[in-house]
């Protein structure tokens, strides 16, 4: 290969378009594309706004719980405070442990929550709804992307947040009546 | 050869690119309204860089029909990515990055490249139409036969005009392989192109 071939194939390549027009208008075919939403583009971005309400709220309620005095009235629960199944995306379940202990400590909720101030319960109360409710949002967005790790862990984590808060509320009542009958 | 090469000034006619208008001084504007979901504005932009997309999708596979998936589907990725788009580059080079991307993508997924090349040997290549003419439509045709890096690297180096760096960077590749496979590119070339008589 000579040097002036080379200088000649690179002027050739120089000259060669660059800028082609395809034979069929292709936009309509990116309009309808773009014009579906991407699931995978705002799912994360739900389940994650969905974890951090979870996370802020829970916090919220613990600390609010572990600082307030429960000498309210003991009255009954509300009982529309329901429990889905633990399982999500069809594909995945939650280990029998994990199970147990979960349900061992709804059998108790009414219980502990009971002896909570009408304030104290109603947090935590709200507190549960918002992970059942994001529970239920990564469900379904799981359901659309079954194998989203992130959809996945998330969703571990809100089961996890969920029994912390449970074992946290029934601690916290037993606190406050062994100081009370003290 | 010649017998080959049918392109005319009409397989690129432009007509069907005539609104919005090419106003590279809209650009800047489009950008913004895009990445505030305005679809129309991202319309003005495809139909601005369409050629320049479609052509790199082109050079670098060689064949129509996957041309026209890779220019849809760097369109459709640059709408998704485009707030990420910061103008530290020309909308251009983020564009030709996505479809270097997109193509080399493609074929690492599907395997189509093999049987491409495979159909060149086997059979006469369905032609073209890039708007090259005489020893230009021998190169581009030389160009399409050469093995896939190699012919990555020359379109992007010798007919875009990237860095080796560039090009390297956009393939995901050292700078020296880069230039090594322009040195092999350029080799295949002359090979192929003494063959044709291309006159040096």
């Amino acid at each position: 290969m000579t040097e002036k071939f080379d200088d000649k194939l690179d002027r050739a390549a120089r000259e060669l378009a660059t800028e082609i027009s395809p034979k069929r208008d292709l936009w309509p075919g990116i309009a309808e594309a773009i014009a579906t939403p991407k699931r995978s583009r705002w799912t994360p971005i739900l389940a994650q706004a969905a974890a951090i309400v979870l996370l802020v709220g829970t916090s919220s309620a613990v600390t609010y719980i572990a600082t307030k005095d429960s000498n309210g009235p003991i009255v009954s629960v509300a009982p529309e405070l329901v429990f889905e199944q633990a399982a999500f995306g069809g594909n995945y379940h939650l280990g029998p442990g994990f199970q147990d202990a979960r349900n061992s400590l709804r059998d108790d909720l009414d219980v502990e929550l009971a002896r909570l101030s009408d304030e104290a319960r109603e947090d935590v109360q709200a507190n549960l709804a918002l992970i059942h409710q994001a529970i239920i949002d990564i469900n379904v967005a799981l359901e659309q992307e079954p194998d989203n790790v992130l959809l996945q862990q998330k969703l571990l984590r809100a089961y996890r947040e969920e029994l912390s808060l449970l074992r946290r509320v029934g601690g916290l009542t037993r606190n406050v009546m062994r100081r009370n009958d003290i | 050869m010649e017998a080959l090469l049918t392109a005319t000034s009409s397989d690129y006619s432009r007509e069907m690119v005539s609104a919005p208008p090419k106003s590279v001084a809209g650009e800047e504007v489009w950008i913004g309204q895009a990445q505030r979901s305005d679809a129309r504005a991202f319309e003005a932009l495809y139909r601005l860089h369409v050629d320049k997309v479609y052509g790199l999708c082109l050079r670098m596979t060689g064949n129509v029909s996957e041309a026209e998936d890779c220019t849809q589907e760097t369109f459709i990725q640059a709408w998704n990515k485009i707030l990420k788009f910061r103008g530290d580059s020309a909308f251009s080079t983020w564009l030709h990055r996505i479809a270097v991307n997109t193509v080399l993508g493609r074929i690492r997924k599907s395997k189509r490249e093999q049987d491409r090349i495979q159909a060149v040997n086997d059979v006469q290549p369905a032609r073209v139409a890039t708007g090259d003419t005489g020893e230009l439509r021998d190169l581009a045709e030389a160009v399409d036969r050469l093995p896939e890096r190699a012919r990555h690297v020359f379109v992007l180096h010798a007919v875009y005009g990237y860095s080796h760096d560039e090009a390297a960077e956009m393939m995901g590749i050292a700078a020296g392989t880069s230039k090594a496979q322009l040195h092999r590119a350029r080799r295949l070339l002359v090979q192929q192109l003494e063959e044709q008589g291309f006159d040096a």
